[in-house]
């Protein structure tokens, strides 16, 4: 059987809404998969603007929410990703899958270029 | 007060040096100082994407141009008179070469601000769908605010001459500048169009089917019809995904390129391997 796990990072300003863990949780129980949900924040107010120095940082330390999902049905866990790309639009760069194993990212990434309208 | 005219046309008294030489004569009615640049006089050399203007701190490596030449007439000026024929749909290539360079100025989004308006000769009504999308990104980058654009039906060469109603709407443009630049007024003049931000008339339907954005702002609304007539709802909190409002340009640098430096080490060994057939392959 075929795991699949993704890790869906949302940098500042990436989610076209806020993200609730109450909403993950009814993702999670409408698709039967596993959601966890990781918020890391290291911004600073200055000049009006939450800043953040990240050029010679890890991608993984840089202000961030991350969505983790994993299940073994395909169908279900891609209908899951939909959803969240539908709610919150798709993660927006080439290292936003970062952590993902192959089958999950084959799945997360081709449904970007369906649903992501970028 | 500065006003400076750049011509992306590389023809010499052509209709759009003609019409922004009677808009600066507007600027000057008001008492702006002002000055031409034509874009093609200029060496503008290709955008290297070698990332260094964003990952060591401004340094463009393309060193032997006129780029930094234009960009330090643009932030002498206070305000600036865009124009370009469309010859095929859009602007002139010099446009889009000079947007490319503007990674060097990032963050300057939305920070400078100064006025502009934007004059576009064409020849054929119906060929200009695009000529808002790179005016529109030109001045955004450089942190220009647009108040008025004008696009003017003319084809052979200087006959706009002939035409008074346009010659009148680009004298009237130059004033607007210098009016706007005395009052420090940068109210949009120009015609309305559906984005109320960047008022073009473009939008782009999404793959969903249920969105569509503006391609410029790259921001989202709804469709719907009306009474017969199409409307475009683009909700108010869409507003601050604006890609050019400062803070969501900022954070496009911040989170969406300079990471990419993190992600770039990490691949070097497996690119190293998989780049060596690609190099080996009909070298340059």
């Amino acid at each position: 059987m075929t795991e699949y796990l993704v890790k869906l990072r949302y940098y500042p300003g990436d989610p076209l809404e806020r993200i609730k863990v109450g909403d993950l949780k009814t993702l999670e129980g409408k698709y039967g998969v596993k959601i966890s949900y990781e918020k890391i924040e290291n911004r600073q107010l200055k000049e009006g603007l939450l800043m953040e120095n990240t050029l010679n940082k890890k991608i993984e330390e840089i202000s961030q929410e991350v969505i983790t999902v994993s299940g073994n049905k395909e169908k279900k866990f891609s209908d899951c990703i939909r959803a969240l790309y539908k709610k919150y639009r798709c993660p927006r760069t080439v290292y936003s899958l970062l952590g993902s194993n192959e089958a999950a990212e084959k799945i997360a990434k081709g449904l970007m270029n369906l649903y992501g309208g970028w | 007060m500065k006003v400076l005219a750049l011509n992306g046309s590389s023809r010499k008294n052509g209709n759009t040096e003609i019409l922004l030489k009677q808009a600066l004569m507007g600027s000057e009615s008001e008492g702006a100082q002002v000055e031409i640049l034509r874009l093609t006089d200029y060496k503008i050399g290709p955008c290297r994407g070698c990332g260094l203007c964003l990952f060591r701190e401004n340094v463009c490596q393309v060193k032997d141009d006129d780029v930094s030449f234009i960009f330090s007439k643009i932030s002498e000026c206070d305000g600036v008179i865009l124009g370009s024929p469309c010859y095929f749909l859009e602007l002139t290539a010099v446009i889009k070469q000079l947007i490319d360079r503007c990674w060097i100025l990032g963050h300057q989004i939305g920070k400078i601000k100064k006025p502009a308006s934007v004059i576009v000769p064409y020849a054929t009504h119906g060929w200009i769908p695009y000529i808002s999308v790179q005016s529109n990104i030109l001045l955004n980058v450089m942190g220009l605010t647009k108040i008025n654009e004008a696009a003017i039906c003319t084809q052979g060469i200087s006959e706009v001459v002939l035409d008074q109603e346009a010659m009148d709407v680009a004298y009237r443009m130059g004033k607007e500048i210098a009016v706007a630049i005395r009052e420090k007024d940068l109210t949009y003049q120009g015609e309305d169009g559906v984005c109320p931000s960047c008022h073009d008339w473009l939008v782009r339907i999404l793959k969903d089917r249920e969105t569509v954005e503006c391609p410029t702002c790259g921001v989202r609304g709804k469709l719907s019809m009306a009474g017969g007539k199409i409307r475009v709802k683009f909700e108010k909190k869409a507003w601050a995904d604006n890609r050019f409002r400062p803070d969501v340009s900022y954070n496009h640098f911040t989170y969406h390129i300079a990471p990419s430096k993190d992600y770039f080490l990490r691949t070097k060994e497996e690119r190293k391997s998989k780049i060596q057939k690609y190099q080996e392959y009909l070298p340059g």
